[in-house]
């Protein structure tokens, strides 16, 4: 009886299905795109270089974003301020020693590397440690499906047992955490020796870190308690055992009738995707990387998988209701009861469609952990979630800007 | 099929891509159809002349709104069903003898001053079908009163005669005659049994929330039966007074109006416990029979203060504050 009364009842939000399918690997691209915003680009790469796979590209400046590496044989077409195009090649095709030799696997389990010299080796391979090697008391390893819709989460529990001991081993070695603990959902028997396991209720909004941090402690916020996506600890799993730079990732291909969860080639685009799974796309229709709550769309199929990307979705023309311009809100109530963190969209969002951002300070827009619940409710079908990204977005803005000492003009006697 | 992927037009969009698939049009819809029991009863009882009166009701709201739409320049949008919901909410509250001119007015006042000139739907604090009802109900009191207007009937109003001739006249209404709608009243209001299913219709979509009316109509309950227990002889009995009137209307159709009423739970709650409250409260000591309009639009009143009632936004209270977060808990379960 209980679900009737619930404004939220759809069950694709329960984050356990119960339907185990084996990974796929995804297609051999025969071309890639790599986000290289924020990324340095090697001396020495540029249009027309040959590379292997693992061929580092470019280096990020910040010590906890891995570093950009070539996930195929090929030759780079394309050098612009944000993506890296490589079109791949046969290497049985060109002559012997015309591509750089392959990385050198380097065992990181057997090294014995410890604290920041892991972490700086774990870069190199392509790895963002910034969540991994969270400073925290406590760190919690996401075991549930970030978003409904994603579904890997379940199987790699078991599939990729390996991979998950190796990263929390490797953690253990970042001696960053003094403790850490893995949430898995409610009625899973997996363990592994040595983690303690917390089971929280698989429902979403339970996989958002700040809500299941509260799950797992009982606490709201509390202060010293970090918590890490599954995907990123295969990430550094994967590297851990291959020994390779990073250069695929782990993601949920979904419509509106099937799923299946994919190792895909970072940068693969996402028109071959589509063309290897014969899915057929109509006007009118959308896709989107990432969530189906969380994501975004995109607005041409030779986009790509980008590295932390989790799943790739179709909703196809009709599924939703549309969204008919700016509608404006009809105080319905449904964003406020549905918040986990009991702000009030239906005002911040109101601020923000009329620009008065600061009136934002007042409703703790800060708190908000971008569920996209807000929007999923919204019967008016307004962008309660992008409203609220606006506003935080233009206050971080604005109180950068106050945090700048002016300039005073020079040489004025 | 890549060849035909590569020449179609995606569409942008912002998260969430997924949706509850409720719409204002849907909660409309599920509106009208929870009404529509209640409608074919007074049908069925009035005939004619209650289908002349939701008839000109919902279209002069229809109408009403679409005028001041096209002067506010702003879309037309009565296909979203709002401004017949309110219409035929507004019917209900009529008797079936209204004349042309008093539904008229009525109607063009509930959506031009109740809902309309507060920016339109969604935008009014105080339920639009209440403001017209109010207005006619004052200003026209002798065609307003189904006690002097409806003549061919041999029904009689449980509400006058429980407040003229003592609790004990409540006897001669048995409780099933109250749930047939063999009251005399408000044309649909009255459908006491067929309004409360639809109204748990409603509440099971969830197109109201249930804490509402459970609230509203608890209060009438404790309300009644406190002046029942202290004198029966002159207080009638909590059921009678829940299903006589338009008490079970106003509770989950009136009550609820999304834009009038609190949105977080311990709020609601009370809004509705003063609600019943005040149905009684104006039924015992008010001069008016039938207190339950006049008490929704006093709590839709009083609405912004119960939503002031408020926990910490998420991890944001005193940390000793573990005595509240219990409090939270209980009002949740």
């Amino acid at each position: 009886m209980k679900q009737y009364f619930q404004l939220i009842k759809d069950p694709r939000f329960r984050l356990v299905q119960n339907d185990h399918r084996p990974f796929i690997d995804g297609p051999a691209p025969r071309r890639v795109r790599l986000n290289r915003e924020g990324f340095a680009m090697v001396p020495g790469v540029k249009k027309k270089t040959l590379v292997s796979p693992g061929t580092l590209l470019a280096e990020h400046p910040s010590p906890d974003k891995g570093d950009l590496h070539s996930p195929i044989y090929g030759v780079i077409t394309e050098i612009n301020a944000r993506s890296v195009f490589v079109d791949a090649m046969d290497p049985a095709e060109a002559e012997p020693g015309a591509f750089p030799p392959l990385p050198e696997p380097a065992d990181l389990l057997r090294q014995g590397l410890e604290g920041e010299e892991l972490v700086s080796a774990v870069k190199k391979l392509g790895v963002n440690t910034r969540s991994l090697g969270r400073r925290a008391k406590t760190l919690i390893v996401n075991a549930l499906n970030p978003e409904p819709g994603v579904r890997w989460a379940e199987p790699m529990l078991v599939e990729h047992a390996d991979e998950i001991r190796a990263c929390l081993e490797l953690q253990r070695r970042f001696r960053r955490a003094d403790e850490i603990l893995l949430a898995v959902p409610t009625g899973c028997s997996v363990r592994f020796s040595g983690i303690r396991a917390v089971e929280v209720e698989p429902v979403y909004p339970n996989s958002v870190n700040e809500l299941l941090i509260k799950e797992v402690t009982g606490e709201e916020a509390p202060p010293d308690v970090a918590a890490v996506g599954l995907h990123n600890v295969w990430s550094l799993g994967r590297v851990a055992l291959t020994g390779l730079p990073l250069t695929e990732t782990v993601i949920t291909i979904g419509t509106a009738s099937n799923w299946a969860n994919f190792v895909v080639k970072n940068g693969s685009l996402v028109g071959e995707l589509l063309e290897f799974l014969h899915i057929s796309l109509q006007n009118g229709d959308t896709i989107l990387r990432g969530g189906p709550l969380r994501g975004e769309s995109l607005d041409r199929l030779d986009r790509s998988i980008t590295k932390g990307a989790y799943g790739f979705f179709v909703v196809n023309a009709g599924e939703v209701p549309p969204i008919e311009g700016d509608s404006a809100c009809v105080n319905c109530g449904a964003c406020i009861v549905a918040c986990p963190t009991r702000i009030d969209p239906r005002m911040l969002s109101r601020y923000a469609e009329f620009g008065k951002y600061n009136m934002s300070r007042k409703e703790n827009f800060r708190l908000c952990v971008d569920c996209g619940l807000c929007g999923y409710v919204c019967i008016a079908r307004r962008p309660v979630l992008q409203y609220i990204r606006l506003a935080v977005k233009r206050l971080e803005e604005e109180e950068r800007l106050a945090g700048l000492t002016p300039l005073e003009p020079v040489g004025k006697a | 099929m890549s060849q035909s992927n590569n020449d179609i037009l995606l569409a942008i969009s912002t998260p969430p891509f997924w949706h509850c698939g409720r719409t204002i049009r849907q909660n409309s819809l599920h509106t009208l159809l929870a009404l529509a029991p209640a409608a074919a009863l007074s049908l069925i009882q009035w005939g004619v002349p209650a289908a002349r009166v939701m008839a000109l009701s919902m279209v002069a709201a229809i109408v009403t709104e679409a005028v001041c739409q096209i002067l506010m320049k702003q879309k037309l949008s009565q296909d979203n069903g709002t401004a017949a919901v309110t219409g035929l909410a507004l019917a209900f509250l009529l008797p079936a003898s209204a004349p042309w001119w008093l539904t008229l007015i009525a109607a063009v006042c509930a959506m031009g001053v109740g809902r309309m000139a507060f920016g339109g739907y969604g935008a009014n604090q105080v339920n639009a079908a209440l403001v017209g009802w109010a207005l006619v109900f004052v200003s026209f009191p002798i065609p307003m009163d189904p006690n002097a207007a409806v003549l061919h009937t041999s029904l009689a109003d449980p509400l006058f005669r429980a407040k003229f001739f003592g609790g004990a006249a409540a006897a001669d209404f048995p409780l099933a005659d109250l749930l047939l709608g063999r009251q005399l009243g408000g044309l649909g209001a009255t459908q006491t049994g067929a309004l409360f299913l639809g109204g748990l219709y409603l509440a099971l979509r969830g197109v109201i929330r249930w804490e509402i009316p459970c609230a509203f109509l608890a209060g009438t309950f404790l309300v009644a039966s406190a002046f029942h227990l202290a004198d029966p002889e002159l207080y009638a009995g909590p059921l009678f007074h829940i299903f006589s009137g338009s008490t079970v209307f106003a509770a989950f159709f009136l009550a609820t109006e999304d834009s009038c009423c609190p949105h977080r739970r311990l709020p609601m709650t009370l809004y509705g416990l003063t609600g019943g409250a005040l149905v009684m409260l104006i039924r015992v000591f008010g001069v008016y029979a039938d207190g339950a309009p006049f008490a929704v639009m006093l709590i839709n009143l009083l609405a912004p203060m119960f939503a002031l009632i408020r926990s910490h936004p998420f991890g944001t209270g005193p940390r000793k504050a573990k005595r509240t977060s219990d409090n939270e808990g209980r009002a949740r379960s």
